[in-house]
């Protein structure tokens, strides 16, 4: 018995190094991770030759691991800031930028909630802790209880910025580590209300529309909503890499572009480019 | 019944229950895990890579990375640990150095796995340029380790009868030869069954590996020490936390779950087993 | 032949001695990189480097603080006369807001022009107030640079506020994150301090060996079990059933946090209790016994006192697993960064922070340095903790 699991290792072990031909690293947004996971699941199966490794850690880090060398592709949920670009001039490494897919991203409260649509003003006010009851906005007399993703994250960076006009979230946000526990959190309580992106949502919560016209239109998330540009909190999702490598990984850059990788863009809950 | 003896009944009644509650709390945790956790585990689920967002296929890359990190810290951590606890115990005197010496294990002991993680990044990563790394998560976690590996070979050192080694000197045999020929062939078992049991420890941790080595997701094996790798903790948590799909992802952390702990009992039963055959061994010879 | 023999001993020696050292060396080492990743946070300015804080030549504002700036970004403080300057809106400009003044052709494709509209900028906006890379302004810039008090270890500590990543001023204040770690501890040990002692008195005392030996693996077993599969317990069983027990908008609290890590820290209390209770001397307990005492009266009066010191030990070593506990507290606290008022409402701790943001801090950054900062804290509590109970050995050791 030993033996047959012993060979059984090393015949999967064999396979394995057979198949390092082309590799390559892509880093960053834990928000385009779960794409990316499934596009290089698809990618390998269909190229064995080639070994895509995908971590996380964030835009920031991938941004920042494109600089140093680590990467050969950094995933983020945001454009490069001012001050990366100048880095990565400065160093003189020319970089390119494809936008993959868009993410739209979904406010989203407990399924018992009776607020179903919201003005950006009114978001901005739960979100800073200006507003802390939801009969307020309309809702029953509970209590508003903030999910928030941590500090760090890009998803934290863009909401700050484009739903609560650059001010800071209240110190009461409950902070959490990654969507998946805001979407488990937001269906367990029910006064809850948290952001996540359009991929995250399930049966268990509800996501709400929004306006952002001071309440005369108001259009729930959806890929064609965010298709049409009609969404309004859609940003895109970017890879960027050195032209240096850029050999090595357009064969897979290509391979999302196409109609097969951008089906399996829509398939994960993210919005395709056309 | 005196007053007395009712207080006493009362009291050690209650304790009885106390200690049951504790049990108690020890199989509602296994229980609740290995009943959703159970029937997801199969062969498939040990030998496949993780697909579909992590909804589906295996744990196999977090299983092997596991493997390589308790490989790597043992490695390190095993042979250093057992002769420091050799020196302290068989050569040190009672003297400031001996209590100094055990003061900086019992501090190591102390500090938080997550500081740990800090000094790894610092050292190991950044500093020695290791990168995020197999070699550098095996080191943290191996310096981890440590205290508990000395600790468990200055016990088993002292449990060896003192009169054994007066002995071996009164025959004329030098203190290495009274250590090799006399002592650890009576304290091994306990030794083996410590080490053992502190591998149980490397294989949960998470804090340590976070920003060592551990991988959010990797489609092949490592194939080198500078590679990093899954990690079953840190699967976990990744499972238990992130994921778009929630609900369907929940299967593949209860089976994690029941493997990580599948591996604590196994170890935990192993290294009793292992104590007895050994020490009976030990009593034969 | 027998020179060789000892030359071979003494090298073992050698060998061993130099083992026996690792440990006191990584302590060193851990003090060591704690504090040269973390100190950098102290007396450098809150800004980001090379970042400055401009205003037009005109305006008189001099100075600000570091809640000043924040207000001001915050959009708390919109006018000038607010802060000592003339009564004029303040107009808010950081380098992404560039594109929405100049297109890119303006700028240039290599921001070769970057400087030269910056300066245009601040000279047709003299309410405004720039952050923006020192690097990109131009020489004989129509503008001065705002000082900002620097970060100091009071503010650090007592600061109410973290905003790590806010632009332009971040906050760093971790009383909050002391105060939940504290709290989360104190739960924890209200918790398992009575049923650990409990426990480990009946194992010692009162328990015939078949039970022991059932008991013994048990705790054994509690203490292996990984504590990420504590958290993720917590977090399906234990967040939403003090939910519903306690009619809770969230789940996520002290509490959850306290009484996941007080099953944590049972292992140790137990074990480290009932080792000391079994060092009683056996003479002791016989002649009270003798004297007429029941065992519980032993118990009380000769058993627990005798054992005071070691139970003393377990307690502050159960304190010290509880304090530095990660991924459990992670997964079920909320980490709300607000100070905890009660056992009921979400809290945060120093070791979830780290483990939640080290991971996309950039290498070097501020950021980076509080959490190392952080950690240098976290060591703090630890290392009190140790020699603590160093003392309460050496104090049982003379008398």
């Amino acid at each position: 018995m030993k033996k047959l699991i012993l060979m059984a290792l090393i015949a999967m072990m064999a396979t394995y190094s057979q198949a390092q031909k082309v590799g390559f690293k892509i880093k960053g947004s834990d928000t385009v991770l779960p794409l990316t996971q499934k596009e290089a699941e698809v990618y390998m199966k269909k190229n064995p030759n080639t070994s895509i490794m995908v971590t996380g850690g964030g835009s920031g880090v991938g941004i920042s691991a494109l600089q140093s060398g680590t990467t050969d592709i950094a995933q983020s949920s945001r454009s490069l800031k001012m001050d990366e670009k100048m880095k990565l001039n400065d160093a003189g490494k020319a970089f390119k930028e494809t936008i993959i897919a868009y993410d739209a991203l979904a406010i989203i409260v407990n399924p018992a909630n009776k607020v179903s649509k919201l003005t950006r003003e009114q978001l901005e006010g739960i979100f800073t802790g200006k507003i802390t009851n939801w009969k307020e906005v309309g809702g029953d007399d509970n209590k508003i209880v903030v999910y928030s993703r941590e500090t760090s994250s890009g998803t934290y960076d863009f909401v700050k910025e484009h739903v609560m006009n650059k001010k800071n979230y209240a110190t009461s946000a409950l902070l959490m580590p990654a969507t998946g526990a805001i979407v488990q959190s937001v269906s367990q309580t029910k006064g809850a209300i948290g952001y996540v992106g359009l991929a995250y949502i399930e049966k268990t919560v509800k996501a709400i529309e929004v306006s952002y016209d001071k309440g005369k239109t108001y259009v729930a998330p959806s890929i064609a909503n965010a298709k049409n540009k009609t969404y309004p909190i859609t940003r895109p999702l970017y890879y960027y890499y050195l032209t240096s490598t850029e050999k090595t990984i357009s064969p897979y850059v290509k391979f999302i572009l196409s109609a097969e990788g951008q089906k399996i863009v829509l398939d994960e809950g993210y919005v395709p480019l056309n | 019944m005196t007053k007395k003896r009712l207080i006493q009944r009362i009291a050690f009644i209650t304790f009885g229950l106390i200690s049951l509650m504790v049990v108690g709390i020890l199989f509602a945790i296994l229980g609740f895990i290995a009943i959703r956790g159970i029937h997801v585990v199969n062969w498939e689920f040990l030998t496949a890579m993780p697909e579909d967002g992590m909804t589906k296929g295996g744990i196999f890359p977090a299983i092997v990375g596991t493997g390589c990190l308790v490989l790597g810290s043992i490695i390190f951590a095993f042979p250093i640990g057992v002769l420091s606890g050799i020196y302290t115990n068989e050569y040190l005197k009672d003297s400031w150095l001996k209590r100094f010496i055990r003061m900086m294990t019992n501090n190591l002991a102390g500090i938080p796995s997550i500081v740990f993680g800090l000094f790894g990044m610092a050292l190991f990563v950044n500093y020695l340029k290791f990168g995020d790394s197999i070699i550098a998560g095996s080191l943290t976690l191996g310096l981890l380790t440590l205290p508990v590996v000395i600790r468990t070979t200055e016990e088993a050192l002292k449990s060896v009868d003192n009169t054994l080694r007066l002995g071996s000197y009164a025959l004329g045999a030098t203190k290495l030869q009274t250590i090799r020929r006399v002592v650890l062939p009576v304290a091994y078992p306990n030794i083996i069954t410590g080490l053992i049991l502190s591998i149980g420890r490397v294989s949960g941790e998470t804090a340590p590996i976070l920003f060592t080595v551990a991988a959010y997701f990797l489609p092949k094996l490592p194939s080198s020490l500078s590679d990093q790798v899954m990690a079953l903790p840190y699967h976990l948590y990744v499972l238990a936390t992130s994921g778009t799909n929630m609900e369907e992802t929940r299967p593949m952390a209860y089976g994690t779950a029941f493997v990580l702990i599948a591996i604590v009992l196994i170890i935990n039963t192993a290294a009793s087993l292992l104590r007895r055959y050994l020490n009976k061994k030990v009593k034969m010879d | 032949m027998k020179k060789f023999r000892k030359i071979f001993e003494k090298f073992i020696e050698g060998v061993l001695f130099s083992s026996s050292t690792i440990t006191s060396l990584t302590v060193i080492l851990i003090i060591v990189f704690l504090f040269r990743e973390g100190i950098g946070l102290f007396q450098s300015s809150p800004l980001e480097k090379n970042f400055v804080i401009t205003v037009s030549k005109q305006n008189p504002v001099q100075e600000l603080d570091a809640t000043q700036v924040k207000a001001i970004f915050n959009q708390d403080i919109t006018n000038w006369s607010k802060v000592g300057g003339a009564n004029d809106s303040i107009i808010l400009f950081t380098t992404s807001d560039i594109a929405t003044y100049y297109t890119e052709e303006e700028i240039g494709a290599n921001f070769e022009f970057l400087p030269k509209k910056l300066n245009d900028f601040i000279v047709s906006h003299p309410g405004a107030i720039m952050y923006v890379s020192g690097k990109s302004l131009p020489p004989g810039f129509n503008g001065h640079k705002i000082k900002v008090k620097d970060i100091t270890v009071s503010n650090f500590i007592f600061g109410k506020q973290w905003y790590p990543t806010s632009d332009p001023i971040p906050s760093f204040g971790i009383w909050p994150m002391i105060i939940g770690t504290l709290m989360v501890t104190l739960g924890a040990l209200l918790f398992a301090i009575p049923l650990g002692i409990a426990t480990a008195i009946f194992m010692a005392e009162v328990a015939d060996i078949r039970i022991r030996n059932i008991l013994k693996p048990v705790v054994e077993l509690l203490s292996g079990i990984p504590s990420v599969v504590f958290g993720f317990f917590g977090l399906i069983v234990i967040v939403p059933l003090i939910q519903q027990m306690f009619h809770l908008i969230v789940g996520e609290t002290v509490l959850a946090g306290s009484l996941v890590l007080g099953i944590m820290a049972l292992p140790t209390i137990i074990t480290i209790t009932e080792d000391s209770l079994r060092t009683t001397p056996q003479a002791l307990k016989e002649a009270s016994l003798a004297l007429g005492a029941t065992r519980w009266q032993t118990l009380v009066r000769v058993v627990i006192p005798y054992a005071k010191s070691g139970i003393s030990t377990a307690i502050i070593l159960g304190i010290g697993r509880a304090i530095g506990e990660t991924m459990a507290v992670l997964m079920v606290t909320g980490n709300a960064s607000n100070i905890p008022h009660s056992f009921l409402v979400p809290t945060r701790t120093i070791p979830a922070t780290i483990a939640a943001e080290l991971g996309e801090a950039p290498y070097g950054g501020l950021h980076f340095k509080a959490l190392f900062a952080l950690g240098i804290v976290l060591f703090l509590f630890t290392i009190i903790i140790n020699f603590t109970v160093e003392f309460i050995k050496n104090s049982k050791q003379r008398t």
